[in-house]
C-alpha cells in the first residue's frame, strides 16, 4: 500500500507552492489560483485520511464540501477582484493598500 | 576793662578788622570805595598792633583761651599768645602791610579787578596777623595754609595770564608738601602730649621740658616712643618752614611767584609770608635737637650761597630781587641752626623793611618802564634790567631810597642790615671755633656769601640806574616820571627805616640792639673779641671795593660781566637746573603713575568685574544651552523615541494583503516549532 | 505721631499722590516735591537742635532717642520659635547728622531735578521712594527693616540712573545694581544667622533687633554668632567671617578699593540730580552701615581687622587720588576723588580712636556737602555745551566769573582749605590714625603718614583742573557756539550752592555744631569696641 506519508507530503508541496503564489505573486488571479492550490492541497490531505475512515466516508465528504467552499469562495473572490479593478485600475495586489495606516 | 583785657581784645581787633574788609571788598562793596575800605581797616589793625606791642613789649605774656570744641575726651580751644615775638610779629607785618596798602593805591590803580585785589590782600593780613598771635600748633597751622591759600589767590590774580597760573599752582602744591611734615610733626606731638598749646609744651614748665630722652626713647606723659621720632618731628617742622620760606629744596615756587603785582611781591614774598617759616620754627625751637640744628643750618646756607649765585646772573629785577630774599632767608636759617634765635628774628625785622623797599623801588622802576613802554609801543621786557638803564636822573627819589635798601642788603655801616647781618656771621664763627671742620666752612661760606650779595645787587643798581636808557625811542627820557606820591611816601618811610636808628643806638655793634636783648634763645656763646672787630671790617672792606668794581663794570663800561655761554653762566640762569629736575623727577612719574593707575583700575580691576559679569552672561548662556539641548532634549528625545516606535510599529499596517499573510503563516509556523520543541506550550 | 516716622514716610505718602495725579500737574511735581524736602529739613532740624548730646546710644537701648517700637511680624513657626520683626526706629548721635545732612542734599537735588524733562511722574515717584528709602536706612534700628529699606534703595536708583542718565546708561545701572545687590545678599544670610543666636531678654523669642545683637549676653551658648560657643564656618571664625561678609556688603557702597568701580560709570552716567544723592547721601550710607552693623555687632572681629581697614583706607586714599590725576573727563575726576575722601572715613574708622572715629563721621558729612556741590557744578557746565572734557574748556574764569567762584571754594574746601569742614575731618582722622599705635594699637604709625598724601594729591588734581579749565585765556573747543551758551549761573543754581558752601564754612569754623552731637556716641561706640 501507498503509505499516507507520501500524500501528507504531496499536500505539503502542494500547499506550500499554494503558499508561495499567495505570498509572492504580484496578480490578485494568481493569488487566487494559489489559495485554490492550497485549498486543493488540504483536500487531498483530507481525502489521503478519509482512507481510515471506511464507516462514515468522512474524508470523503468534507472534501466534497470543499469542493464546493472553494469554488463558492473563488466566486466571491472573483467578484470582489473586479470590483477592486473597477476603483483602482490594477490587480496588482501591493497597490490594493489604502487599509493601510 | 582792665587794661589787662583790653590787650587781647585790641589783638583781635587787629585780626579781625582785614578780614571783616575781605568780605566787604570781595561781595558787599562796589569797586570804587574797596581800596578806601581795605586801606582804613589795615590802618586800624596797624594802630591796635601798636598799641598792643607798647603794652606787650618786654611786660610779660597774655594768653587767653575760648572753648572750639570738644573731641573724645580732650577739648580743643582757639586762643592768643601774646609774648615778645608776637608783639614784634603782629607790629611788623601790619606795619609793612599797611605801607604797601598804600603803595597799591597808586600801583594798581585802574586795575578792573581791584576789588578782587583789596580783598585777596585784606585776607592776606587777617591770615598772617592771625598765624603770629595764634596760641596752638593747629592754630598756627590753620592761618599757614590760609596764607598760602591767600598767596595762591595773589600769584594768580593776573589770572588770564598763563605764567601766573601755573605759578600759584606750583606755590600752593610745593607749600602743600611742606605742610605735610608740618602735619607730621603735630601729630607726633599731640600723641606724645595730648595737647598742641604752645605755652603748655614750651612755656616755662612745660610739658615737653619734663620728658625724658633716655637709652634711645622718648618718654613723655602719654606714651614713649622711639627717639627717632623726636627727629622726625623736627624735621617735620623744618619741613614746613623750607617751603614757606622757600628753602632748598623746595625753593623754586619763589622765583615763579613773581609773576604776582610787585605790591604783592613786597608783602608776601618778601616781608611777611616768607618769613613765617623762620617764624615757626623760632616758636618751636626746643624741639630741635642737635642733629636738626645742624641740618637747618647747613640747608640755610647752602641756599643762601645757591640763591646768591643764581641772582648774579639773572636779568629781571624781580627775580633778582625773588632769589635775594631765598638767600637772605637762608641767613635767617643759619642763625635758628646756630642757636641763635634772636639774630634770626632781628634779620627777619630788618629784611622785611629793606626787602620790602627793594621791592617796592623795583615796581615804581616797572611802573614808568611799562607806562615808556606802552607809549612808544615797544615790544621789550619792561622788567628787564638790560633795557633799563640812566634812571636816577628820571626818579632822583627812588634811586636814593633804593640805594639805601642796597647798601642795607649788603650790610654796609649805618644801616640796619649791618646789623642783623653781623649779628649772624659773627655768632657763626663763634658757633664754629668749638667744632669740626667742615663746621668751620659754614661761617666762610656765609661771607662768600655775603660778597656775592653786594655784587648782584650793586649790579642791579648799576644798570638800572646808571648809564644810558636802553629801550630805543624819541625823549624816552622824557615819558618816565618819578612815581607817584603814594608809591614814594611808602619808600620813604622805609628807607628811614632801614638806617640804624630804628634798631640801635650805636651804629656799629649789634649788640645793643633792644631787639636782641629780649630773646633768651641764644646759645651762650662765647664772645670772642677779635671776631667783632676783624670780621667786619674784612666784610666791608671787600663790599666796597666789590661796589666799586661793579660800578667800573656796569656804569661805566656797560658791558656784560659774564661770558653767556658757558656752562657755568646756564646753570645760574636756569637756577641750578631745579625747575627741570623736578619735573623730570616729581611730576613726571606722578602723571605717569597715575596714568598707570587709572589703566589699571580700568583693565585689571573693572576688568575683573567686567569678567564676573560677563561669565555671568556666559553661564546663563551655557544653562540655556544645556537647558534647551540636553534636559529638552531628553524630552523631546522621549518623544522622539515614542514616534519611532509608533513609526516602526505602523509601518506594519502597510495594507499589502500579502504581507498580512506572510506574517500570520510566520506566528503560525513559530507556535508550531516551538510546541515541537518545548511541549509545554 | 513719632517725628522719624514722619520722616520717613511723608516722601512715600507724597511720591504715591505724585503717582496717582493728573498728567495736567506735571509742572506741580517738582514743587512739591520741593516742598517735602523743606518740611523734611524743617523737621531734621528740629529734631537736630533738641537731640539731648549726654545721652550716647550705640549699644545703650534705653538712651537712643526718639525711639518708636511697635510689634509689626509676630508669627508663630511651631517647632522655630515665635518669628519678632519689631518696626524699630530710632536715632543717636552716629545718625542724627545723617537725616540733617540727607534732608539738606535731597533739597538740592530737587533743586537739581528742575532740568529733567522728561517723564516726570516717574522720576519723581522714584526720587521721593529713594528718599524714604535712606532716611529709613538711617533710623532703623530692627535689623529686618534696616535690610528692607536698604534694598528698597536700589530700586528707584536702578531706574533713575538707567532711563534718565547719560549715553552708557544702561551698563553703568546695571552694574550698579547688581554689584550692590550681590553684598546685600549675603548680609541677608548673616543677618538671618544673627536672628537665630540672639535672643530678646524680653520676650524669649529670636529677633533682629540690632541693639540687643550688639550685647554679647543675648547669645544664646551654641548659637553660631555666639562667642562661647567659637563656632567655625569653612574653617573661619563666625564671628570673624559674619563681620567680613557684612563688611563688604557695606564696603561696596563706601566705596573702597578694589569694590569700587560701579562709582565712576555710575557717577558719570547718572543726571546730576542723581549723582548729588548718589556721591552725597548713598556712600555714607556704606560708612554708617559699618559703624553701626560691623563695629556694633562684632566688636571682637573689628579688633582683628583693623590693620586691614586701615590699609584699605590708606590704599583707597591714594589710589582713589592717583587715579583722579590722570582723568581727563571732569566728573570723572570727581568721582575719583569722591573714592579717595571716602578712604578717610575708613582710616579714621580703623583706628578706633576717638579723634578718629568723630573725624571719620564728620567727614561723612562735609563730603556730602562738598561732593553735592562739586556734582552740582559740573552739572551746571554739562548742561550748557554736554561737554565735560576738561581739555575742551580754557579760561572759564572770563566768562563765568560767580560759577569759578563757586568752584574754587567747591575745591579748596574739598582739598582741606582749613576754614571749610573737610579740613577738621581730614585733620582729626589723620590725627586719630596716628594716635591709634599709642592708644590702643590697632594700626601701625606709617598708616596715618600715607594717608596725609592723599591731601597732597588732591591739591595737585584741583589746582590742575582750576588752572587748565578756569585760568588764562579762554579757548573753547566749541568756539563762539558755546561761548554763547555758557552763561554765568541762574538764581535757580545760586540758591542750590549757596546753602552748601555756606554750610561747609560753618562745619568748618564751628565743628562743635557737628562735634557736640557725634562725641558721645563716638566715645560709647569706642568703649564698645574696644573697652577704653
Amino acid at each position: 500500500m501507498i503509505p499516507l506519508s507520501n500524500f501528507m507530503m504531496l499536500s505539503a508541496a502542494l500547499f506550500v507552492i499554494g503558499l508561495y503564489a499567495v505570498l509572492v505573486k504580484r496578480n490578485v488571479i494568481q493569488l487566487l489560483i494559489g489559495i485554490e492550490f492550497m485549498i486543493n492541497a488540504a483536500l487531498i490531505n483530507f481525502v489521503a485520511a478519509g482512507k481510515s475512515d471506511k464507516n462514515y466516508m468522512g474524508g470523503q465528504m468534507t472534501a466534497l464540501f470543499t469542493i464546493v467552499i472553494a469554488a463558492a469562495s473563488v466566486a466571491v473572490a472573483l467578484a470582489i477582484i473586479l470590483n477592486v479593478y473597477k476603483y483602482y485600475k490594477s490587480i496588482d495586489p501591493d497597490k490594493l493598500n489604502k487599509l493601510r495606516d | 576793662m582792665e587794661q589787662h583785657d583790653i590787650i587781647p581784645v585790641v589783638s583781635l581787633l587787629a585780626v579781625l578788622m582785614p578780614l571783616l574788609s575781605f568780605v566787604l571788598c570781595m561781595f558787599f562793596v562796589p569797586k570804587s570805595i574797596s581800596g578806601k575800605v581795605a586801606v582804613s581797616s589795615i590802618a586800624v589793625s596797624f594802630i591796635a598792633s601798636c598799641f598792643v606791642f607798647f603794652k606787650i613789649w618786654n611786660a610779660g605774656n597774655i594768653h587767653i583761651q575760648h572753648h572750639w570744641f570738644t573731641l573724645g575726651q580732650t577739648s580743643w580751644d582757639v586762643g592768643l599768645l601774646l609774648n615778645n615775638l608776637s608783639a614784634l610779629m603782629i607790629l611788623l607785618v601790619s606795619g609793612i602791610a599797611f605801607l604797601v596798602h598804600i603803595y597799591s593805591l597808586a600801583y594798581m590803580k585802574g586795575d578792573e579787578n581791584i576789588d578782587r585785589y583789596w580783598g585777596y590782600l585784606s585776607l592776606f593780613c587777617s591770615s598772617m596777623l592771625g598765624l603770629v598771635i595764634a596760641d596752638n600748633l593747629l592754630l598756627i597751622y590753620i592761618f599757614w595754609e590760609l596764607v598760602g591759600f591767600s598767596s595762591y589767590l595773589l600769584i594768580g590774580f593776573w589770572r588770564t595770564r598763563d605764567a601766573a597760573v601755573q605759578a600759584n599752582k606750583k606755590a600752593f602744591i610745593m607749600n602743600r608738601l611742606g605742610d605735610l611734615g608740618f602735619l607730621l610733626a603735630l601729630m607726633i606731638l599731640y600723641s606724645q602730649f595730648g595737647t598742641l598749646d604752645i605755652e603748655k609744651l614750651f612755656g616755662d614748665g612745660g610739658l615737653f621740658h619734663l620728658s625724658q630722652f633716655t637709652s634711645g626713647e622718648w618718654i613723655a606723659p602719654l606714651g614713649h616712643i622711639s627717639y627717632v621720632w623726636l627727629l622726625v618731628c623736627g624735621f617735620g617742622f623744618v619741613f614746613g618752614a623750607l617751603a614757606k620760606s622757600a628753602q632748598f629744596p623746595l625753593h623754586t615756587w619763589l622765583p615763579d611767584a613773581m609773576e604776582g603785582p610787585t605790591a604783592v611781591s613786597s608783602l608776601i614774598h618778601a616781608a611777611t609770608m616768607v618769613a613765617a617759616g623762620v617764624f615757626l620754627l623760632v616758636r618751636v625751637s626746643p624741639i630741635f635737637d642737635s642733629t636738626v640744628l645742624i641740618t637747618i643750618a647747613v640747608i640755610g646756607i647752602f641756599t643762601a650761597f645757591m640763591a646768591s649765585t643764581i641772582a648774579l646772573v639773572q636779568n629781571d629785577i624781580k627775580r633778582i630781587l625773588a632769589y635775594s630774599t631765598i638767600s637772605q632767608l637762608g641767613f635767617m636759617m643759619l642763625a635758628i641752626g646756630i642757636g641763635n634765635n634772636g639774630a634770626a628774628i632781628f634779620h627777619l625785622a630788618t629784611h622785611a623793611f629793606f626787602k620790602c623797599l627793594l621791592f617796592l623801588c623795583a615796581g615804581s622802576v616797572i611802573h614808568e618802564m611799562h607806562y615808556a613802554k606802552n607809549k612808544l609801543d615797544a615790544d621789550c621786557d619792561h622788567q628787564d634790567i638790560r633795557n633799563m638803564g640812566g634812571l636816577r636822573k628820571m626818579m632822583p627819589l627812588t634811586f636814593v631810597t633804593m640805594v639805601i635798601a642796597a647798601l642795607a642788603l649788603c650790610g654796609i655801616p649805618l644801616t640796619s642790615g649791618y646789623l642783623s647781618k653781623d649779628a649772624i656771621l659773627i655768632s657763626s664763627f663763634e658757633w664754629a671755633t668749638t667744632r669740626s671742620f667742615a663746621a668751620k666752612l659754614i661761617p666762610y661760606l656765609a661771607m662768600l656769601t655775603s660778597w656775592l650779595t653786594t655784587f648782584y645787587i650793586a649790579r642791579l643798581i648799576f644798570k638800572v640806574f646808571y648809564g644810558e636808557l636802553r629801550i630805543q625811542g624819541d625823549k624816552t627820557e622824557r615819558l618816565i616820571h618819578e612815581a607817584p606820591r603814594f608809591m614814594l611816601m611808602p619808600q620813604l618811610f622805609l628807607a628811614v627805616c632801614s638806617a640804624f636808628f630804628l634798631f640801635s643806638v650805636n651804629p656799629l655793634s649789634y649788640e645793643n640792639t633792644w631787639l636782641l636783648k629780649v630773646f633768651p634763645g641764644s646759645v651762650a656763646l662765647e664772645r670772642i673779641h677779635s671776631y667783632h672787630t676783624v670780621i667786619p671790617a674784612l666784610l666791608n672792606l671787600f663790599a666796597v671795593l666789590i661796589i666799586y668794581f661793579a660800578y667800573i663794570q656796569y656804569a661805566r663800561k656797560e658791558k656784560a660781566m659774564f661770558r653767556e655761554n658757558t656752562w657755568l653762566y646756564n646753570f645760574a640762569l636756569n637756577g641750578w637746573y631745579f625747575d627741570e629736575f623736578y619735573h623730570q623727577a616729581i611730576v613726571r612719574p606722578v602723571t605717569y603713575v597715575s596714568k598707570f593707575s587709572f589703566s589699571i583700575d580700568r583693565k585689571v580691576i573693572d576688568g575683573l568685574v567686567d569678567i564676573v559679569g560677563k561669565s555671568g552672561v556666559l553661564l546663563s548662556s551655557i544653562a540655556g544651552w544645556l537647558d534647551r539641548k540636553l534636559i529638552d532634549g531628553f524630552v523631546n528625545l522621549a518623544g522622539r523615541a515614542a514616534a519611532g516606535l509608533g513609526n516602526f510599529f505602523r509601518s506594519f499596517q502597510s495594507g499589502r494583503i500579502q504581507y498580512y499573510l506572510a506574517v500570520m503563516i510566520f506566528v503560525v509556523l513559530t507556535f508550531f516549532v516551538l510546541r515541537y520543541f518545548s511541549p509545554a506550550i | 505721631m513719632n517725628l522719624l516716622s514722619i520722616l520717613t514716610f511723608l516722601p512715600l505718602i507724597a511720591g504715591i499722590i505724585i503717582l496717582v495725579a493728573p498728567s495736567g500737574w506735571q509742572k506741580q511735581f517738582k514743587y512739591i516735591t520741593l516742598a517735602v524736602t523743606l518740611v523734611q529739613i524743617a523737621i531734621s532740624g528740629y529734631i537736630y537742635f533738641h537731640f539731648d548730646n549726654s545721652l550716647r546710644g550705640v549699644d545703650l537701648i534705653n538712651s537712643y532717642q526718639f525711639k518708636e517700637q511697635i510689634s509689626w511680624i509676630r508669627l508663630d513657626l511651631g517647632s522655630m520659635g515665635k518669628l519678632q520683626i519689631d518696626y524699630f526706629l530710632g536715632i543717636d548721635g552716629l545718625s542724627v547728622p545723617f537725616l540733617l545732612l540727607t534732608s539738606i542734599i535731597m533739597m538740592v537735588a530737587t533743586i537739581s531735578s528742575w532740568e529733567i524733562k522728561t517723564n516726570l511722574k516717574g522720576y519723581f515717584a522714584l526720587f521721593l521712594l529713594l528718599d524714604t528709602a535712606i532716611i529709613g536706612v538711617f533710623c532703623a534700628l530692627d535689623f529686618f527693616l534696616f535690610y528692607i529699606f536698604y534694598e528698597l534703595m536700589l530700586l528707584p536708583l536702578y531706574f533713575l540712573i538707567g532711563m534718565w542718565g547719560g549715553v552708557r546708561r544702561e551698563y553703568a545701572a546695571i552694574k550698579f545694581f547688581l554689584y550692590t545687590l550681590a553684598g546685600s545678599v549675603f548680609m541677608l544670610l548673616i543677618m538671618v544667622g544673627l536672628y537665630f543666636s540672639v535672643t530678646d531678654p524680653e520676650t524669649g523669642n529670636h529677633t533682629f533687633n540690632m541693639v540687643h545683637m550688639m550685647n554679647p549676653a543675648n547669645y544664646s551658648g551654641d548659637s553660631i554668632f555666639g562667642s562661647l560657643a567659637q563656632q567655625t564656618l569653612l574653617g573661619i571664625p563666625a564671628r570673624l567671617l559674619g563681620f567680613i561678609i557684612l563688611f563688604i556688603a557695606f564696603a561696596i557702597k563706601v566705596p573702597i578699593v578694589p569694590l569700587h568701580t560701579w562709582l565712576p560709570d555710575a557717577h558719570v552716567e547718572a543726571p546730576t540730580p542723581v549723582s548729588i544723592i548718589l556721591a552725597g547721601i548713598l556712600l555714607k550710607v556704606g560708612g554708617y552701615g559699618i559703624l553701626r552693623i560691623c563695629y556694633g555687632i562684632f566688636p571682637d572681629a573689628a579688633i582683628h581687622t583693623s590693620w586691614w581697614l586701615g590699609l584699605i583706607g590708606v590704599v583707597s586714599i591714594v589710589y582713589g587720588a592717583l587715579n583722579a590725576l590722570a582723568q581727563k573727563d571732569l566728573k570723572r575726576l570727581i568721582a575719583y576723588s569722591s573714592v579717595s575722601h571716602m578712604g578717610f572715613v575708613l582710616l579714621g574708622t580703623a583706628s578706633l580712636t576717638a579723634e578718629g572715629a568723630a573725624g571719620s563721621v564728620m567727614q561723612m558729612i562735609s563730603h556730602g556737602f562738598l561732593s553735592a556741590m562739586l556734582f552740582f557744578l559740573v552739572g551746571i557746565v554739562y548742561n550748557r555745551v554736554h561737554d565735560r572734557e576738561i581739555a575742551n574748556f580754557r579760561g572759564l574764569a572770563n566768562i563765568m566769573p560767580q560759577y569759578t567762584a563757586f568752584v574754587m571754594i567747591a575745591f579748596f574746601a574739598s582739598l582741606g582749605l582749613p576754614g571749610f569742614s573737610a579740613f577738621i575731618a581730614e585733620a582729626f582722622s589723620l590725627i586719630g590714625a596716628f594716635n591709634s599705635e599709642t592708644v590702643n594699637g590697632a594700626i601701625p604709625r606709617w598708616m596715618a603718614i600715607a594717608g596725609s598724601v592723599g591731601i597732597l594729591l588732591s591739591a595737585a588734581y584741583f589746582l590742575w583742573t582750576l588752572q587748565r579749565m578756569f585760568f588764562g585765556q579762554t579757548r573753547l573747543m566749541g568756539g563762539e557756539e558755546w561761548r554763547t551758551k555758557l552763561n554765568d549761573l541762574t538764581m535757580r543754581e545760586k540758591l542750590a550752592l549757596a546753602p552748601l558752601a555756606l554750610l561747609a564754612l560753618i562745619l568748618g569754623v564751628f565743628p562743635s555744631l557737628a562735634f557736640d552731637k557725634i562725641n558721645g556716641s563716638v566715645l560709647e561706640l569706642i568703649h564698645h569696641v574696644t573697652g577704653k
